[in-house]
């Protein structure tokens, strides 16, 4: 049995602008002469709309195509390679790290056209294609007993094309894996326009091109496995006097055998953020919040993990409370997701870091982050999947006020926190042009050449998403 | 965002526009609540695509013209704002943006006349009864006509009723609870007179006596959201002048559009020297569900009869009551609180049904699919009553119910509830 997305309404009149005031450059003609004029933009109105992601702002593209099959995007990928311009795939730009803002005028491929999404129950897998919305394939296969589990906070907006780029998390992550453990086959066009199909054997190319942020490949369609969800979830909330003391009580219950599904963090700048937009009752004066799930088809067992987790956070200082329904469990797990655009207003611009250290350091990790913030003039707030040792510290800032230098310093000194507990500096969120620079802090040179070598191997030209994650090398173009 | 809005050269609604634009964060959870990117997948025509055509253009890095289409396909629903995390008042920004914008807009002959028409016939009910009456007549001939004209037609009633005028004073029934100023809106006097007639007897049954102040007239929404600013001020001061907010204890509408118009007037005077007044004027303003369901909540509403059957209601969110206004639970609390009725919850229930205002006339084409769509979610409920809180909703729901073939009375929230009071639901 299948479930075929609505296509969009993709024929009406309505879309196209008036042509006055376009582009009329050779590629975007070359390519409306290929694919016509309803899958590519060319005025300047409708291309300064794909030049960002949820972060960054970069360069704007000389065209943009929204495919709406992988026989236009293979069209599009050799229009862009033959006029010599580089290539950016994009789903809806919810990413964190400058993973779909161009750093240089070219094509940007835009897949949120690209929703076919067919359920195979039998085989517990779901086919979809790069555009289709993450939370689309749990709401395809509920009505067959199954979940999708990879559970990105932006689930709503994000698509699985996104996803797969950034091999994307979530809460879930920390029992059930992220997107990366879901995935059973993959199909790609490379940088010369060709098609492929890679399952997970051999040498797992599949692999090599999740979380490689577009730079490898541009993914079209994934087969993804699914689960049946656990009957029964129970949720708390711990909230601390010092942020340190949450990770002590993460650290302790994990050692004491519970493996909850899913384990989150925010400090105290995120819980009033969330609170001036949500307005839950969130504890605003604690300085840490600690969400928990804990599931499984054992009810007892269940509720023996939660009170494992109760008590190790009530040694550590915390207070508890038990979510009474289901809707207060889903409440506060809105509060969580609603994180990390609701700093928006606090300062308009952030810098978002994605380090994951081992979880025996996270109580140094979160305090020494705490204090570097502390030390500067920025609003440092941090929040993550604190379960498997990812955390997000985010500098707020304001670029018309504030040094931006003085940002990106910051930052690095985070980075290097990481580094020195023996962590790395993505989980979910990708290098990005945001953290490329740290990369020589955190990958020894023999690496970072068997990365470039890769990079060479599968895109040669080095058309496919320039500036991402790799820092200058000598590079033939 | 970062911007370089001139906000020095634009005065207050400079001021309005450029915050909106700094607290957008461009974290994309605005698309999947936006109508038009639902129907369109792209980025020009979501919420966080238009603010970025509205800050380039702000900046003048961009032509209005080359904005103007995206910009047009708004329908200012604001199911954004809802889910809007990081609190971006994208309503302010695009009624501001405009107001600001349409001076500078070329456009046709036709189209200025048919905009300048609509914004004469709209507030002028005896007006619009005529023109309703006129356009019956021309219905036949609407399969021939072009979409910008048979729109309109499609939308009219199989029959316009007559005029009723209602009285200047509704005093209360038994011991005097309360005294509200009420707005009888334009468009929905000459279509639905029993909206208001409903009103006043279901308020003056919980004992408020209800005045309808003289000199008030349209509330200048439909000016305002199309940009005609300067007429919108008009109107806002007379209305300013119509109602003094010390002589009442809420100034009702029972039109969501109308209600959210009125609660926007100290966006539109932001600068100015009405601001602190029309402040005053909106902090009484409430639609009559809001005062309703306060009644409810204090345990003060008179108890209704039960309804002569099981009743399935499947009630809209109207955008301007429910995005707009953050009115959803006390209509649903409302209905429930009649004996024998379920309130159904309709799938896709914050997408705008297509209404919008004059968006039915100026985009008839994005308008008929939303309005198909919603048709389509709400009769998958299967309900014996559709209940809504706005006249544009009523209106769009009920033409495409019909079209597709179902005959379930379409009706305001304030309409059943007086049914009920009356024993005859």
């Amino acid at each position: 049995m299948s479930t075929e997305k609505l296509a969009l309404t993709t024929n009406s009149d309505a879309r196209k602008p008036a042509p006055a005031g376009g582009a009329h450059n050779a590629l975007a003609a070359d390519l409306t002469r290929l694919l016509g004029p309803r899958k590519v933009l060319s005025n300047l109105s409708e291309r300064l709309n794909y030049r960002y992601d949820a972060i960054q702002f970069g360069a704007t593209p000389l065209a943009v195509v929204l495919p709406e099959s992988t026989g236009d995007v293979v069209a599009a990928v050799r229009a862009a390679r033959a006029a010599g311009v580089p290539i950016v795939g994009r789903g809806a730009a919810s990413g964190l790290s400058g993973g779909a803002a161009p750093t240089e005028p070219g094509l940007v491929i835009s897949f949120t056209r690209m929703t076919r999404l067919t359920i195979h129950p039998e085989r517990r897998e779901a086919q979809a294609q790069a555009g289709v919305i993450t939370l689309a394939v749990t709401e395809a296969a509920r009505p067959h007993g199954l979940i999708y589990p990879p559970d990105p906070a932006s689930f709503r907006t994000s698509t699985i094309g996104g996803n797969l780029a950034e091999n994307a998390g979530g809460p879930m992550c920390f029992k059930y894996g992220v997107t990366g453990d879901y995935v059973r086959a993959l199909s790609f066009v490379d940088a010369d326009g060709e098609e492929h199909h890679v399952t997970r054997d051999a040498f797992d190319l599949a692999g090599l091109l999740i979380g490689s942020e577009g730079t490898l490949g541009l993914i079209t369609e994934a087969t993804l496995r699914l689960i049946p969800p656990a009957p029964h979830t129970r949720t708390l909330m711990a909230h601390f006097p010092e942020v340190g003391a949450c990770a002590e009580a993460v650290s302790a219950a994990i050692a004491a055998g519970a493996v909850p599904s899913k384990l989150e963090f925010m400090d105290r700048a995120c819980t009033n953020a969330v609170e001036d937009y949500l307005n839950l009752g969130l504890p605003r004066d604690a300085e840490a919040v600690l969400l928990v799930d804990t599931d499984g088809d054992d009810l007892d067992t269940v509720q023996g993990e939660l009170q494992l987790v109760a008590d190790a956070c009530e040694r550590a200082g915390g207070t508890v409370r038990r979510a009474a329904t289901d809707a207060e469990g889903a409440a506060l797990w809105r509060a969580r997701r609603s994180v990390s655009p609701a700093l928006g207003r606090i300062r308009p611009q952030r810098m978002n870091e994605d380090i994951v250290v081992p979880r025996s350091a996270l109580p140094d990790v979160v305090r020494e982050i705490r204090a570097l913030g502390d030390a500067s003039p920025f609003h440092l707030v941090q929040f993550g999947h604190i379960g498997d040792g990812n955390l997000h510290p985010n500098i707020l800032f304001d670029p018309r006020k504030e040094d931006t230098h003085a940002v990106h310093d910051l930052a690095h000194d985070i980075a290097l926190v990481a580094i020195r507990h023996g962590g790395v500096l993505s989980g979910e969120h990708g290098i990005g042009s945001m953290k490329r620079d740290f990369m020589t802090d955190a990958v020894d040179p023999a690496t970072l050449k068997a990365l470039w070598n890769v990079k060479r191997a599968l895109d040669p030209h080095h058309a496919l998403n320039p500036g991402k994650i790799l820092p200058a090398e000598g590079v033939d173009r | 965002m970062n911007n370089d809005i001139p906000v020095q050269t634009l005065g207050g609604q400079g001021e309005v526009m450029a915050h909106a634009v700094d607290a957008c964060v461009h974290c994309g959870f605005c698309l999947p609540a936006c109508p038009t990117y639902a129907l369109l997948g792209d980025e020009m025509d979501s919420p966080r695509g238009r603010i970025v055509l509205m800050k380039e253009v702000l900046e003048g890095g961009l032509p209005l013209m080359d904005a103007a289409p995206h910009l047009d396909r708004c329908l200012g629903c604001q199911a954004c704002v809802t889910a809007c995390p990081s609190g971006v008042p994208y309503g302010e920004l695009i009624t501001a943006f405009r107001g600001w914008s349409e001076p500078q807009r070329q456009r046709s002959p036709f189209d200025r006349a048919k905009r300048a028409a609509i914004l004469k016939i709209l507030p002028a009910p005896k007006v619009f009864s005529v023109a309703a009456r006129l356009g019956q007549f021309a219905k036949p001939l609407a399969p021939v006509l072009p979409a910008a004209l048979r729109s309109p037609l499609d939308l009219l009633p199989e029959s316009v009723p007559a005029m009723q005028p209602s009285a200047k004073l509704t005093p209360a029934r038994g011991q005097r609870r309360g005294r509200v100023a009420f707005l009888v809106g334009c468009a929905q006097q000459a279509l639905t007179p029993n909206f208001n007639a409903a009103t006043l007897r279901v308020l003056s049954r919980n004992g408020i006596e209800v005045v309808i102040p003289d000199g008030q007239g349209c509330c200048g929404a439909a000016a305002l959201h199309t940009g005609a600013r300067d007429e919108a001020l008009k109107l806002v001061r007379a209305n300013l002048n119509a109602f003094n907010p010390d002589d009442f204890d809420a100034i009702l509408s029972n039109a969501a559009g109308c209600g959210a118009g009125l609660k926007e007037y100290p966006m539109v005077l932001h600068g100015e020297p009405d601001e602190a007044r029309a402040q005053a004027f909106a902090a009484k303003v409430m639609d009559i569900s809001e005062y309703l369901g306060a009644l409810l909540q204090g345990g003060t509403l008179e108890p209704t009869l039960p309804a002569s059957r099981p009743l399935k209601v499947a009630y809209h969110d109207a955008c301007h009551l429910a995005h707009a206004q953050g009115v959803r639970a006390q209509p649903r609390d409302l209905l429930r609180a009649i004996p024998g009725v379920t309130v159904l919850e309709v799938p896709e229930g914050d997408l705008c049904c297509g209404s919008a205002g004059t968006y039915n006339l100026e985009q008839p084409e994005l308008a008929t699919q939303l309005g198909e769509r919603k048709a389509k979610n709400i009769l998958s409920t299967q309900p014996d009553l559709i209940a809504s809180g706005n006249i544009g909703c009523h209106t769009q729901i009920q033409s495409h119910v019909r079209r597709q073939g179902d005959r379930a009375p379409v009706m305001h929230t304030i309409e059943i509830l007086d049914l009920a009071y009356r024993g005859e639901l």
